[in-house]
């Protein structure tokens, strides 16, 4: 063993330019593949960190009768099946021991008219919440970057700002807070010259998009413009506002268990034919809604700054209960117990985890966790190769000192040793020397802040900041790698070597 | 007793379309502690002869003991063992092992056949060195000898084992005659004094005054 090591380091010397390239090609795809894995293990954290702390917590509860599990951005599917027994789920939920906090909510698609446009509608994802309950299970999720918050009892809407630029797109309207000012760095570039040509507002009317023909338009006065901590570009899609004013522009039963006087025939004018989306875009609806918001303050639009009074807010109706473990308990373990407590309990009412939650996002992870783990691969066959071509260019002009060798009584284990105890060697230094820089790389890399505001880039960073991260499995995993790597590559030179006969050496002379 | 007995041993060489018939049925019987040269004019198989002997070519047909043991049907592995335990060999070039110095390759077999110990070890080829005069170039790598102190270095190597026979197919055929006949020289002496077989080719009719037998071959028979 010593001497195969020996040896084996020693030819490495003799033949340095050889060592040198097999080296570079080893510390290169060690580092990459140590920073390919930090991406990867920084995205799936980052990711479920933002989405988990941020936005859904660990488990989501949502209806029995609703078919898809992705509620996060159910874009082009149905609305949200509401739930109207939080009280007895509450009691459930309150007796199992493994949950930290947990959040009932509304959470549906809505029209945004506005009350001064006469251009299409624009759509917002509205999440529908107790505010004071919000802040305590999502503590910092976002920052007000104009106005305020949401005070108790009022109505009101938090904006954010992707949302607001979105907005501004479709109507040329800029929301800024009540009593709030224009702020004229926060406008988009190419208006920041000519502030006097847009359009300021600072309410939004939203319709309730919903199957059961029961939404009305709310004004919804604006409180803040928000900003997400991070996945702006993902929850930046979503206002808040206060529960009740929620439910009233849902049209769902309030918690005073009334529905809305709504006439008759404008609630039929104002919903869809079906939750199908496609009927929003035929030209009717338009037309209407271009009617209707030409009319500035239509008729029906409730304007009154509070919703209707309240028993009891927990008597209304949501559509998702937030659930957050405590840390000690696994995910899985969590649901299968959850599910079966709210089953057991006959309480119409299923729990999900927040990946199928989040449902393309997800997907999306997924989708550059793939891309990224072919990258690596190809990686790794790239570097196979050229090892393997090196090495057996090497074993072919070692022959007459192979072969004399085995004259001498070597075996043929000793020779593949001696070529496998090579690359070993290679592979540990310079290996090793690739997966060190790849270390210190992605803890460099979170220092330097780099920020993106693109879609994929920001799941790919995890977050808004490029935070790749190492923990002691990925750099297992990177060693185990560079292991099957280094032996792939010893394989075929191995066996070239170990089958030069002595005669061959013998026939070069 | 006879350590090696050759019996109709044919050996040929596919070439092409056609077979060389390198060996065409040797009979030869080597007693232990011989001197032996074969000699013959170039192609004759001499070449090929020793390969058999020293277990690196396989013979056609025929049989060939060493030690009383047939070779003919070994596996690579038993071959391989035979090649470490009771045979050493001198090559015309190329012997040593480039990255190591002349101790190590002296020790090289001793260590591959595990069954000495680090001191046992240095005190075998640390004696064998000295033998074959190189006691100052212990610590010289191949590159930095002649082409005679390699060819030394060869010859520890190949007795350090105790072999049975030392095979050396025209070990001087690189070197000057002066060197050649000190490494002849040496070969005889630590014939002498080590008992070992040594067996040696050569087409040189100069060098045969070392040894004690001479078969001669042609055409791959030998010839009286
Ligand atoms: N690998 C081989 N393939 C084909 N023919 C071979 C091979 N090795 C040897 N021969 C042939 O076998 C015959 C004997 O060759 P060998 O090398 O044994 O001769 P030799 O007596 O050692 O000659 P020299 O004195 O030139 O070294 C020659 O005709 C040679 O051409
Ligand atoms: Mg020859």
């Amino acid at each position: 063993m010593k001497l195969i090591l020996t040896i084996a380091w020693r030819n490495i010397l003799r033949h340095k330019s050889k060592s040198l390239i097999i080296g570079f090609i080893l510390f290169l795809g060690a580092l990459l593949m140590t920073l390919g894995n930090g991406v990867i293990s920084g995205m799936d954290r980052g990711v479920s960190k933002n989405i988990v702390n941020g936005f859904l917590g660990d488990i989501v509860i949502i209806s029995e009768k609703q078919k898809t599990d992705n509620i996060l951005l159910n874009m082009m599917g149905t609305s949200i099946e509401p739930i109207y027994n939080y009280k007895q789920i509450k009691q459930a939920l309150q007796s199992q021991d493994y949950l930290d906090r947990f959040l009932p909510a509304g959470k549906n698609l809505a029209l945004a008219l506005t009350s001064e446009s006469n251009q299409n509608p624009g759509f917002a994802f509205m999440l529908g919440v107790d505010f004071e309950a919000y802040r305590k299970m999502f503590p910092n999720a976002f920052t007000a970057l104009e106005g305020g918050f949401l005070e108790p009892g009022k109505r009101g809407i938090l904006v954010p700002v992707s949302a607001r630029n979105e907005f501004f797109d479709y109507t040329n309207i800029w929301i800024i807070p009540e009593h709030g000012a224009l702020v004229k760095e926060n406008l988009p570039a190419e208006t920041q010259k000519d502030p006097y040509s847009i359009f300021i507002d600072s309410a939004i009317v939203l319709m309730g998009m919903n199957e059961s023909n029961s939404s009305t338009d709310i004004r919804f006065p604006v409180k803040g413009i928000i900003k997400y901590r991070a996945l702006n570009t993902i929850f930046g899609h979503f206002s808040i506002t206060d529960i009740e004013s929620y439910r009233e522009c849902l049209g769902y039963f309030s918690a005073t268990g009334k529905s809305l006087d709504v006439p008759k025939e404008e609630q039929k004018l104002l919903s869809m034919e079906s939750g199908d989306l496609d009927a929003l875009f035929s030209e009717d609806t338009l037309m209407v809604s271009n009617e209707r918001t030409r009319a500035q303050a239509p008729a029906n639009v409730l304007q009154k700054n509070t919703p209707a009074p309240q028993a009891d807010i927990e008597d209304g109706a949501y559509n998702l209960v937030f659930v957050k473990l405590k840390g000690r308990v696994s995910e899985k373990q969590a649901l299968t117990r959850l599910n079966k407590a709210l089953t057991d309990a006959h309480l119409g009412v299923r729990a999900i985890t927040w990946k199928k939650a989040s449902g393309p996002i997800g997907g999306m992870a997924s989708l550059i966790k793939g891309a990224l783990f072919i990258f690596v691969m190809l990686l790794f066959v790239v570097a196979i190769i050229i090892i393997i071509n090196t090495l057996t260019m090497s074993a072919l002009e070692r022959t007459p000192e192979i072969g004399m060798m085995r004259a001498i009584g070597a075996k043929k284990s000793f020779i593949s040793g001696m070529f496998l105890g090579e690359t070993a060697i290679l592979s540990a230094f310079f290996g090793g020397a690739g997966i060190v820089c790849g270390i210190i790389i992605v803890k460099i890399i979170p220092l330097l802040k780099i920020r993106t505001a693109n879609d994929m880039l920001q799941i790919l960073y995890g977050g808004d900041v490029f935070s790749p991260v190492l923990n002691t499995a990925d750099i297992l995993t990177t060693l185990v790698q560079l292991g099957i790597v280094t032996l792939c590559a010893a394989l075929y030179p191995m066996l070239v070597a170990r089958n030069i006969t002595p005669l061959e050496a013998i026939a070069r002379d | 007793m006879n350590i090696i007995e050759i019996k109709g041993l044919k050996k040929d060489y596919p070439l092409g379309a056609t077979v060389v018939n390198a060996l065409r049925g040797i009979d030869l019987a080597v007693e232990e502690g011989e001197l032996m040269s074969i000699v013959g004019p170039s192609g004759s198989g001499k070449t090929t002869l020793l390969n058999v002997i020293g277990c690196i070519d396989h013979a056609t047909e025929g049989s060939v003991q060493i030690g009383g043991r047939e070779i003919t049907a070994l596996n690579d592995r038993e071959i391989t063992g035979i090649r470490l335990h009771k045979i050493g060999f001198i090559f015309q070039t190329f012997n040593l092992i480039p990255v190591l110095d002349v101790r190590e390759n002296v020790e090289f077999p001793l260590l591959l056949m595990k069954k000495y110990s680090g001191a046992e070890l240095h005190k075998r080829a640390d004696k064998l060195i000295e033998e074959v005069g190189l006691k100052e170039f212990t610590k010289h790598r191949p590159a930095e000898l002649s082409g005679g102190q390699r060819q030394r270095v060869a010859i520890a190597r190949a007795l350090v084992t105790n072999p049975d026979i030392v095979l050396a197919d025209e070990p001087t055929a690189n070197l000057d005659s002066v060197t050649g006949a000190s490494i002849l020289e040496l070969m005889k002496e630590m014939n002498r004094v080590e008992k070992t077989t040594f067996i040696f080719s050569t087409h040189d009719a100069n060098v045969l005054q070392y040894a004690k037998r001479i078969v001669k071959i042609k055409d791959g028979l030998t010839v009286q």
